[in-house]
């Protein structure tokens, strides 16, 4: 019989199996009637002769199979039974497993969308991702457009290559309604090595990708519900990128978010159109021609090994090709206002790697591995305390259930049954907890992930629990199990038949009884406090990080930035922009200061170079690399970091005067020793065409750059308006009196005033900035706490329990001695005592 | 109070085991003629016998069960002189099959046991 069968025909067989027994009796009572016995003599001997009616059936049952899923079911409703008898029992524990099981899961959902979930496209195993790696072992992900071109024509073991470029925000003008979104520019090879289909239309092509295609985008699935509510007849639509007209052709389907975890895409453009969408940045017609300079880095490569071919073979395939690549690249360069011989010597020291690119590109990972793995062991161990939780309350129950234990063993149940039958009250109280969990779980990771990136970095993760991660709770729910259940079975199993029926008559526990019990109570008060005890390290890291001076005042200042180079503005135009702003938003009443610079504090980026200092000679492989950032007037005063020696810049600082710098301590330091470098001289070789020396008329304290964990790196700060710069963004810094947010309105009418075509980012206070850098710190240490408190009340949960079983034992002892002892107190110093021995 | 708990089967499983193939071919032998309710195989078995063989019905339930799941016997509820609805058994042509091959099998054992068993000094030829 199959199982299906069973599962339909069970009662049906079960009545006719009665009906048969029921003819037998009745025929050999009529027989036997025959004979002249009376009706109810015959009935009784008939009965009699038959034996064990119930055995019977049982064993003719038995014959039938799936014996096992007979006893399964019956153990099911046993078991719901019992912990229906006992709700608050039942309540705690599937509480405390939900509680266990859904921070464990919420964690795991993290980490599977940051650490482990493949990329959404075909075979993604078989992707790699291209990076360079220098002679002294700097890493570069970026490559030129000429390198891309040559990698794609002259290799013989890629099956596709494609490069990719993330444009950040674009604005995005649909039926005259202007929204900014997330864009990128990709190679005519993107979809089709990826073996990304589209749910509507077509997607990019290789005649798309060609210059003077005509300019169409593909929009992602999230982007098509949101703008065009799922019109089916997008494929066509017109629409404004950055002011400039392009065509949707096609929708990406909704599990494709790009190649970047975190990141989501919304509109896709061939790389041949970026000119169109950003003519500043694709600087066609220049030396510096995205689709045409070989020495430009700004495209992500990918790419997809033939069936068959090996890593090593596929490298040593690109290597030549790459080594070519170089070579041209350097001279490309050649005669350009920042090519020096040292620059170009760099191009043919680098050589190309492979990386699995399974997973896509590693930002994310990067940052978060470790935060996420320590998250994982802090759960792992909330899970065990909540287990052995579980574990004390189901002894704290088999005591109570000693008699029923007993009066089964003594009627003959096998010890294996009967562990079969607790075991499977631990697998429903678990089922419930996962169950529990699961939704916990559903809730706390979409919470995690507004928590770890709470700003404008609006970073996407799909977290929504999946196949994966429904099964990591099904596995941790069983290893639950494991962990709970086994021990209080095996030994409610082991029962001394005689002690316990005398035990249970008499309401006492024999000496020793609870020792189990204990001996979990300890390791969870010990794992609670860990826990606490590592919260309360991690949050005096963030504090001790929070109060620690920064080399500037983080409170009170707004920042926001502007790219005035996107809408075609020329080096002069943008110091004159920028000089004119300074002296509006000085004007702002509430406004004490106010500066711009290229890079502001813990903006996550900034720039290295090397740096030639006049009367200094580096040693053999010594390369004295400084961070530098172009500052405007009152740079210093504005974000009150002290100038040592020297002076601030100011308004006089510009092109028409000498070029001058400032330095940080840190550099100060490492070249000066305890000389004044007052008047001493450096330059930065290949920048701006220009490396005449800069005269160093101000030393400042050191302030941090990239990271508050990190010390401050040597740094040096130029005029920003003495050498403008068209092609980056600039950050304004102002400072306020009060709050600084209050501000933001104004400013952005001021700029609106200047330019409405003014796009204007990054608004937020220098505050938010640092908090944003502590992102990492503050999520390891608010969910560590979180988790500790958590495990704390469940060890409360857990001691309690133990107490309170503890002192229902007593209770018939303290009675007679309430009633009859000298004073009450004996029975709180008993109770005391015990508790106190767990110390 | 209700309990889940199998009670020791052990003492039937045996008796079948020991049982098994002997009672299946006398079950199967007691319905070549004709189809047969389980009280009626069990008392013509003790009656055949000379009231020498009593089955247990937790043996004969088991076996008939087991007959039917190997297709050797197939069941049709009707009813009996008497007028009562009762499940009567037949064999199938399956089961006609198996009987003959238990009933060569059989005289076969019969035939080597009571050699062994036979007064007759083995070897007294020679």
């Amino acid at each position: 019989m199959s199982l299906w069968g069973w599962l339909f025909r069970r009662h049906q067989r079960e009545q006719e199996l009665d009906e048969e027994v029921q003819a037998h009796l009745r025929m050999a009572a009529q027989e036997r009637m025959e004979q002249g016995e009376t009706a109810e003599q015959a009935r009784a001997a008939a009965v009699r002769e038959f034996g064990n009616v119930s055995l019977v059936k049982e064993v003719t049952r038995d014959v039938w199979g799936f014996r096992w899923l007979e006893t399964l079911l019956q153990d099911l409703r046993y078991g719901l039974r019992q912990l229906s008898r006992n709700p608050g029992f039942t309540a705690v524990a599937v509480l405390t497993l939900a509680l266990g099981i859904g921070a464990t899961t919420a964690i795991f959902s993290l980490v599977d969308a940051v650490l482990l979930k493949m990329l959404p496209v075909q075979e993604p195993e078989e992707l790699y991702r291209l990076t360079s790696v220098s002679i002294k072992g700097r890493a570069n992900d970026y490559f030129s457009y000429s390198t891309f071109k040559l990698l794609e024509a002259n290799n013989q073991s890629l099956s596709g290559v494609i490069a990719f470029r993330p444009m950040e925000n674009v604005d995005f003008v649909v039926n005259g309604n202007a929204e900014l979104a997330r864009a990128q520019a990709v190679s005519g090879s993107y979809f089709t090595t990826l073996g990304v289909k589209p749910v509507l239309g077509r997607t990019i092509t290789a005649e798309d990708d060609a210059r003077g295609a005509s300019p169409v985008a593909t929009i992602s699935y999230g982007y098509w519900t949101a703008r065009f509510s799922r019109n089916p007849s997008v494929a066509g639509a017109r629409i404004t990128l950055n002011g400039a007209a392009f065509t949707v052709i096609g929708v990406t389907p909704p599990e494709f978010f790009g190649l970047e975890p975190g990141e989501s895409v919304d509109v896709s453009i061939p790389l041949a159109s970026l000119p169109v969408a950003q003519p500043q940045f694709a600087a066609t017609g220049t030396p510096y021609d995205v689709l045409a300079a070989p020495f430009r880095n700004w495209l992500h490569l990918m790419a997809r090994l033939k069936d068959g071919e090996t890593e090593t073979r596929a490298l040593a395939n690109l290597g030549p090709v790459y080594e070519q690549a170089m070579r041209q690249s350097a001279e490309g360069m050649r005669g350009l206002p920042f090519d020096s011989p040292g620059t170009r010597k760099g191009f043919p020291e680098t050589r190309i790697q492979l990386e699995p690119g399974s997973r896509g590109l590693t930002a994310l990972r990067e940052q978060f591995s470790k935060p996420l793995m320590f998250l994982m062991a802090v759960v792992g161990v909330l899970l065990l305390i909540a287990c052995t939780n579980v574990a004390n309350l189901l002894l704290a129950c088999a005591k109570r259930r000693q008699r029923e234990i007993a009066l089964r063993l003594s009627l003959g149940a096998g010890r294996v049954r009967l562990i079969r039958q607790l075991l499977t009250e631990s697998v429903l109280l678990a089922a419930a907890g996962g169950a529990f969990g699961a939704l916990v779980a559903f809730w706390g990771s979409n919470a995690l992930v507004s928590l770890m990136f709470h700003s404008a970095s609006a970073i996407q993760l799909n977290v929504r629990p999946d196949a994966r991660v429904l099964v990591f709770t099904g596995l941790v729910s069983l290893a639950a199990v494991v962990v709970f259940g086994l021990a209080p079975a095996w030994r409610a199993s082991r029962l001394d038949l005689s002690q316990a029926v005398k035990e249970s008559a008499q309401g006492a526990a024999a000496p020793g009884r609870s020792r189990m019990v204990e001996s979990l109570v300890i390791p969870q008060i010990t794992l609670s406090l860990v826990l606490m005890v590592g919260a309360g390290l991690l949050v005096r890291t963030l504090q001790k990080l929070k109060n620690s001076n920064p080399g500037f005042d983080e409170q009170n200042v707004l920042l926001f930035s502007v790219n005035p180079g996107m809408i075609g503005y020329k080096e002069t135009q943008v110091a004159e922009l920028y000089d004119r702003l300074t002296e509006q938003i000085r004007a702002i009443p509430g406004v004490s200061a106010v500066s711009f610079s290229t890079f502001s504090p813990l903006a996550r980026w900034s720039s290295f170079t090397d740096a030639r200092v006049e009367g200094h000679t580096p040693k053999p492989g010594e390369n004295p690399a400084v961070t530098v950032n172009f500052a405007g007037p009152n740079y210093f005063k504005t974000l009150r970091t002290a100038v040592v020696l020297g002076r601030d810049f100011t308004e006089a600082d510009t092109a028409g005067t000498p070029k001058v710098a400032a330095i940080n301590q840190a550099m100060a330091q490492y070249f000066f020793g305890d000389s004044n470098p007052i008047g001493r001289r450096f330059s930065i070789p290949g920048w701006k065409a220009d490396d005449s020396a800069l005269e160093i008329v101000g030393v400042v304290e050191n302030a941090k750059v990239n990271s508050l964990r990190e010390p401050s790196p040597p740094a040096a700060y130029m005029p920003f308006l003495q050498s403008p710069d068209s092609f980056l963004a600039v950050t304004f810094e102002v400072r306020s009196a009060a709050n600084p947010t209050a501000l933001a309105a104004s400013v952005r009418q001021l700029i609106q005033q200047a330019d409405n075509r003014l796009p204007l980012f990054g608004v937020k206070t220098l505050s938010e900035q640092i908090d944003e850098s502590l992102v990492q710190e503050r999520l390891v240490a608010l969910l560590s706490s979180l988790f500790g408190l958590v495990a704390l009340f469940l060890a409360c949960v857990g001691l309690y329990g133990v107490m309170a079983s503890l002192v229902a034992r007593r209770t018939r002892k303290s009675a007679f001695a309430w009633r009859w002892g000298p004073s009450g107190c004996r029975c709180w110093e008993s109770c005391w005592d015990e508790a106190w021995r767990w110390r | 109070m209700s309990t889940p708990m199998k009670p020791r089967t052990e003492r039937y499983q045996n008796r079948i085991e020991l049982l098994q193939g002997t009672l299946d071919m006398l079950i199967l032998q007691m319905l070549q003629w004709g189809p047969q309710h389980g009280y009626g195989i069990s008392q013509s078995i003790r009656g055949r016998s000379g009231e020498v063989l009593q089955v247990e019905t937790g043996s004969l339930y088991p076996a008939l069960h087991r007959l039917e799941k190997q297709g050797w016997v197939a069941s049709q509820w009707k009813q009996t002189e008497s007028n009562q609805r009762a499940k009567f058994y037949r064999l199938t042509a399956a089961g006609k099959k198996q009987l003959l091959s238990e009933q060569a099998r059989w005289a076969q054992i019969v035939n080597a046991i009571a050699g062994i068993m036979s007064p007759a000094p083995e070897g007294g030829q020679s």
